[in-house]
């Protein structure tokens, strides 16, 4: 396997602005990025899921999220539903001040003493579901637990790093003349050179064994693809010679 | 009584870096403090989500974008759901106009982030008022 980046949860906040319940899903989370497993955690903007790139949208494909939302509209955990891949856990604040019978805070701007208190319950929610997640397997293919028993939150919870600073870099290769950007392909690429594979077929069809765990390639340009990978592969095995 | 025209004020939602925060904290200072009858804060996840009423409101009355980055997800967004761009505004350029107002702090502010979305805010509340036709509002105790 590449040596992909280290196995981290994204945390896709509410944005909620015209809510105090949005700014406790951004400062709880802004805590636990920041300190209580600051190493752990990546955030993503839940628009960049539509403004961004593939690197972006691959993150949450391949990397189980928690979406932290303000209210029952639920905007992070459907926006990245809808445009990645499910979370795996959702925290509600609303809820959460429900269950807990915490005050309500009526601050948005800047929260009062009530809303401080509603954002540390959460940023302990959100570490223990951090926890959880990273004691379990992540299938990166499938984009799910390994384990078949999944935790009750992984389908219904009642409950700093940006990603565009830590997406799966992504590398381009030209297809009748069209470019073509494939996510992981440099990580793939230094890793079969580091094992000193040489460029040819087989080598090419161990490439896009890796490249299709991280994209979704259209069976009908396998072929092509797999030629285009082979010539920059070749093209990077050459850079390497003496 | 004709009703009040109105813009909408959209921020970028960011939460990775200090400018998402100046063009959050700008908005709060235009659409509470500066211009509450004439402008209405539209959160950009509304909008990635499709609610309908965000959506109604950015079809049919003119809005101003503030962004944090130059991949300008409020612009974007506006653009997609098919609503008029007033101007949209960049917390970077603004930056290169105050150089001295450094941002720092993302979950709180320093003073020369609060200072510089102040500044933005000053930008964009004459252009609220000419796009509303309204005169400077009175602001209120």
């Amino acid at each position: 396997m590449p040596e992909l980046p280290p196995k981290k949860v994204g945390i896709i906040s509410c944005s909620g602005e015209e809510l105090p319940e949005g700014t406790i899903s951004r400062l709880a989370t802004l805590r636990v990025l920041e300190q209580s497993r600051p190493n752990n955690t990546v955030t993503i903007c839940l628009p960049l899921f539509l403004a961004g790139g593939e690197g972006d949208r691959a993150f949450a494909r391949f990397y189980p999220t928690i979406a932290v939302d303000g209210c029952d509209k639920r905007c992070a955990f459907y926006g990245t539903s809808q445009y990645s891949n499910q979370p795996a856990a959702s925290i509600v604040v609303s809820d959460l001040i429900k269950d807990q019978q915490l005050p309500a805070s009526h601050r948005r701007r800047k929260l009062d003493k009530a809303g401080q208190q509603v954002v540390d319950s959460t940023a302990r929610k959100i570490t223990a579901a951090v926890d959880e997640i990273l004691s379990q397997g992540w299938d990166r293919r499938q984009g799910e637990f390994e384990r078949a028993d999944l935790p009750a939150e992984r389908q219904q919870d009642s409950s700093t790093a940006c990603a565009c600073q830590s997406e799966i870099p992504s590398g381009k290769v030209m297809l009748a003349g069209i470019e073509i950007s494939l996510v992981a392909l440099p990580l793939i690429f230094e890793t079969f050179l580091k094992k000193r594979k040489t460029p040819s077929v087989e080598t090419a069809k161990e490439i896009m064994d890796m490249l299709k765990i991280y994209n979704r390639i259209d069976p009908q340009m396998d072929s092509e693809i797999q030629q285009a990978v082979l010539d920059e592969f070749t093209l990077e095995f050459e850079k390497l010679k003496p | 009584m004709a009703t009040q025209k109105k813009v909408n004020i959209v921020p970028c939602s960011g939460i990775g870096k200090s400018f998402g925060s100046v063009s959050r904290l700008a908005a709060y200072f235009i659409t509470e403090d500066d211009r509450p009858q004439t402008t209405r804060l539209i959160p950009l996840a509304l909008l990635v989500l499709g609610d309908e009423s965000t959506h109604q409101a950015v079809g049919e009355d003119p809005s101003i974008t503030m962004d944090g980055c130059k991949l300008q997800c409020a612009k974007k967004m506006v653009e997609q759901c098919g609503g008029q761009i007033a101007k949209d505004y960049v917390v970077l350029d603004a930056f290169r106009e105050h150089r001295e107002l450094k941002p720092e702090g993302i979950a709180e502010l320093n003073e020369n982030g609060e200072k510089l979305a102040r500044a933005l805010a000053d930008e964009v509340d004459p252009l609220v008022d000419l796009t509303t036709g309204s005169k400077k509002e009175v602001a209120h105790a």
